[in-house]
């Protein structure tokens, strides 16, 4: 087999992985000394951080609740982590149980454990790739095999793009997934924000973010409304992700201490 | 897990209260009506818990485990559903019981202990899991590991024009077969394998076309040797490992079947190529063997099926290689032997035919060897010629020839010129001119003492510089002399050109004067060669005389001198000159 130049020669457990990191903020136990000790150093220098976390997972369910509402059967989740609770395949095929789910994720870690949740799950599969090679992820035979690109699919870029520089063109990695894209699919996207925030709130966020391995690449909502290109954002359009569709008028509180803003777009035909 | 919310229509004021408090501890994922519903179902169990008699503790641990299963799973969950339990249920539900404080506290001891039991499991089966995962990754992060390593390793070890195995790893299976513990008894063979001619196939073809038929050769070679290792060493030189060879017999088979592989005719991007391959076999017993001297060996041998004109195999023979090992020895000890002063000149008469006077003599070199004794040119100038050694003992010779002929005309009576042979490669070299004038300046022997020997062969190139070189010295009034005339080519085209005093007649046709019949044709030829020679104002030295009666009838024919042990065989200067005085 073929090694993909991103992927670790070996895996160490004793690095946090932010997919893990991300387990241990929405209340899991998929996680490592290491994960812990850097998810406590987070909270410690970013307390929202549990709280982005959960409401960013509930943004991705009340999204795929709606798509799957809307009729879309076909979910191509880049960058889905260690999906635990509340996972697309969970909610989708609730709705339907034909639905048909992809996981993308670079981390080999969380890729093993997809597969072993994923186990006899016909409709479901997962694939270790990166977002930033999105022809890959596209020609990939597993990717191929369940998706059927000339119907609608719903993308969800879900809490991955802030770990994107700009040096890698998001836009274009988000242009070349929606060239492939039937009409009538969706993009769901969220990540970090720091839309209304001062500069020196900015600085200092940045600050706490560079300690870590993967440095976050916090973007305005203007930035994120444009990554919506050739897409038709949904109302809200791109909101903090507690204000997007909330189920009650109160979990929408406070939704700017969420940190991450999101939307939903679909592709017109 | 998910509760539908038409369960139960309107989740009373605890239940809301409830989901409230445990809102955001952990991620929940259901909608806030769903976790209404289910805690409102919870309230109930809890409600009749409270109620029930006899009170069942398992009540409780059911509500704190299906709490866990709903992902209400962390420390603050529990706290916050262990206080909102505490003030709210008895007074929201209105609840009424004798001993209710008392059944409150083992009710909420039952929940806390139903749930951290829940949450330990849930916790371990997590850890179990994604431990499981990471190793389960690092098992296929090996694999990909390995299976690129040995990917690397193919490439390190393979010949990417042929695919064959390449000169590494044909080394390391060759150390192997003799290192093998065990196998000193048995055989090992190589054929090492090179194409003729294939330069011819690039440099007119093209390289493409020559790596077409190299890839050709290589897959014929493959087929042919079936479970032998066929390696690509580079350029068109292939090697064939017979590990367990059963004897020279058995390598001549495999040198056959690899000389027919590659004899077929080639079909390559349009072109039919007829091509051939030369062999040389070495074989061996393993005990004893090195991989170094098995290659060198080979590699001889290759050179002996080459010289003896290639489409062909040559097998290893120990003597044959001693003979040449002595003889390249010999031929690189000539440099310190020059220092050392272990040459000397011998001189051999070249007499008037017509009043018996000396007229010149031919230096001719021997080497005074300390362990060989006194060795003759044939011995070592052959190799020297071809080791390039010959320019440096050339130019010894033409020194010391000059040298010591300039002391002959002390004698009084009209010194004989001295006659120096050079070599192909001294008349190419540039600054021969120089090289002649210095000589003579320096040792004061008139130019016209001084003859230079050349063979036909040197004129057979189409460089100009040589005939330019060969002009000065003869506009100096040095004489060149035509050696060996009659044997090679005799294109008469560079007589034209060249500024030849001398023809010297090789010796195979005065041979044939020795006897009257015979020698009819010899004598004719000697005749249109001497007249010839007159006819372009040369004159003919007749070499290798031996008798009276040929010196006599190569007088008859006109031929101004000879040479020869008739006339006196090689001897020292002194010795020579002792007849003139």
């Amino acid at each position: 087999m073929q090694r993909p130049d991103w992927a670790p020669d070996t895996i160490d457990i004793e690095r946090p992985s932010v997919a893990r990191m991300y387990d241990y903020y929405l209340g899991g136990s998929h996680n490592f000394a290491a994960d812990r000790a850097a998810a406590q150093a987070m909270v410690a220098a970013v307390p929202e951080a549990p709280l982005m976390a959960q409401a960013n997972r509930a943004f991705l369910r009340r999204a795929v609740h709606h798509l799957a509402d809307a009729g879309i059967r076909q979910f191509l989740d880049i960058g889905s982590g260690i999906p635990t609770v509340g996972n697309v395949h969970e909610i989708a095929q609730q709705i339907d149980p034909q639905s048909r789910v992809v996981y993308v994720d670079v981390d080999p870690v969380a890729v093993a454990h997809s597969r072993e949740i994923l186990a006899g799950n016909e409709q479901a599969a997962v694939v270790q790739e990166d977002l930033r090679n999105p022809e890959a992820i596209l020609t990939h035979p597993d990717v191929r095999k369940l998706l059927d690109l000339s119907q609608p699919v719903a993308v969800m870029v879900v809490a991955v793009l802030h770990f994107v520089s700009d040096d890698d063109r998001p836009a274009e990695l988000l242009r070349t997934l929606r060239d492939a894209l039937a009409p009538g699919s969706y993009l769901v996207l969220s990540q970090a924000s720091d839309d209304g925030r001062s500069e020196d709130e900015r600085a200092e966020a940045e600050r706490v973010y560079r300690r870590t391995d993967n440095p976050l690449w916090v973007r305005s909502r203007a930035e994120l409304t444009a990554l919506f290109d050739g897409f038709e954002l949904l109302e809200p359009g791109v909101v903090w992700v507690p204000e997007w569709r909330p189920d009650t008028p109160e979990s929408a509180e406070d939704a700017e201490r969420a940190v991450f803003m999101g939307g939903v777009g679909r592709l017109g035909d | 897990m998910t509760e539908s919310p038409g369960a139960t229509p309107c989740p009373g004021a605890f239940a809301r209260a409830w989901a409230k408090a445990v809102s955001g501890t952990s991620y929940l994922p259901m909608t806030q009506a769903q976790l209404e519903s289910l805690l409102d179902r919870l309230t109930g169990q809890l409600a009749g818990a409270l109620l029930t008699e006899p009170f069942d503790l398992r009540a409780g641990h059911r509500v704190g485990a299906e709490l866990v299963a709903a992902h209400i799973a962390s420390a603050e969950g529990l706290g916050r559903t262990v206080e909102v339990i505490q003030l709210r249920l008895v007074r929201d539900l209105g609840l009424v019981a004798e001993d209710v404080e008392d059944r409150m506290a083992r009710l909420l001891a039952a929940v806390a202990t139903g749930y951290a039991r829940a949450l330990r499991d849930r916790t371990l089966d997590e850890q179990e899991s994604i431990r499981r995962a990471a190793m389960r990754a690092r098992t296929q992060a090996e694999r990909a590991l390995r299976a690129s390593e040995a990917r690397f390793r193919h490439q390190a070890t393979h010949d990417p024009l042929t695919g064959l195995p390449n000169r590494t790893l044909f080394t390391e299976r060759l150390a192997a077969a003799l290192n093998e513990p065990g196998r000193g008894a048995q055989r090992v063979g190589v054929c090492f394998l090179d194409l003729d001619r294939f330069k011819v196939v690039n440099d007119t073809l093209g390289h493409q076309i020559g790596d077409l038929l190299l890839a050709t050769v290589a897959e014929r070679l493959r087929k042919a040797m079936g479970e032998h290792l066929v390696a690509r060493l580079g350029g068109d030189e292939f090697v064939i490992l017979v590990e367990r060879s059963a004897g020279t017999d058995d390598m001549v088979a495999v040198a056959e079947t690899a000389l027919a592989a590659v004899r077929t005719p080639a079909l390559v991007d349009g072109h039919e190529l007829q091509i051939s391959a030369s062999i040389g076999i070495v074989e061996r017993q393993v005990a004893g063997a090195n991989p170094t001297d098995l290659m060198r060996a080979a590699d001889s041998t290759l050179h002996w099926a080459k010289s003896a004109g290639g489409a062909r195999w040559s097998l290893y023979d120990a003597e044959r290689n001693q003979r040449e090992l002595a003889r390249y020895a010999l031929s690189a000890a000539i440099p310190a032997a020059l220092e050392r002063g272990e040459f000397y000149l011998d001189y051999q008469p070249l007499t008037s035919l017509r009043d018996g006077s000396l007229v010149g003599v031919e230096a001719l070199v021997r080497w005074r060897h300390p362990e060989l004794g006194v060795l003759r040119p044939d011995s070592f100038i052959g190799l020297a010629e071809e080791t390039g050694l010959i320019v440096q003992l050339g130019g010894w010779v033409l020194a010391e020839a000059c040298r010591e002929a300039e002391a002959w005309s002390a004698g009084g009576a009209a010194a004989p010129f001295v006659s120096v042979n050079l070599a192909v490669r001294q008349v190419h070299r540039p600054g021969l001119v120089q090289e002649v004038r210095a000589l003579l300046r320096q040792t004061g022997l008139p130019p016209e003492r001084l003859q230079l020997e050349i063979t036909e062969s040197t004129m057979m190139s189409t460089a100009e510089e040589p005939v330019r070189a060969l002009r000065v010295l003869a506009d100096l009034g040095v004489r060149i002399a035509i050696d060996d005339f009659g044997t090679g080519y005799s294109n008469l085209a560079y007589l034209r050109d060249l500024p030849v005093t001398e023809l010297k007649v090789a010796g195979e046709f005065v041979a044939g004067l020795r006897s009257p019949s015979v020698g009819r044709t010899d004598e004719r030829i000697l005749a249109s060669l001497v007249s010839l020679a007159h006819a372009l104002d040369l004159t003919v030295t007749a070499e290798g005389v031996e008798t009276a009666g040929q010196a006599e009838r190569l007088r008859a024919i006109g031929c101004d001198a000879a040479q020869g042990w008739h006339f006196g065989r090689p001897a020292p200067a002194d010795r020579i000159l002792a007849r003139i005085r």
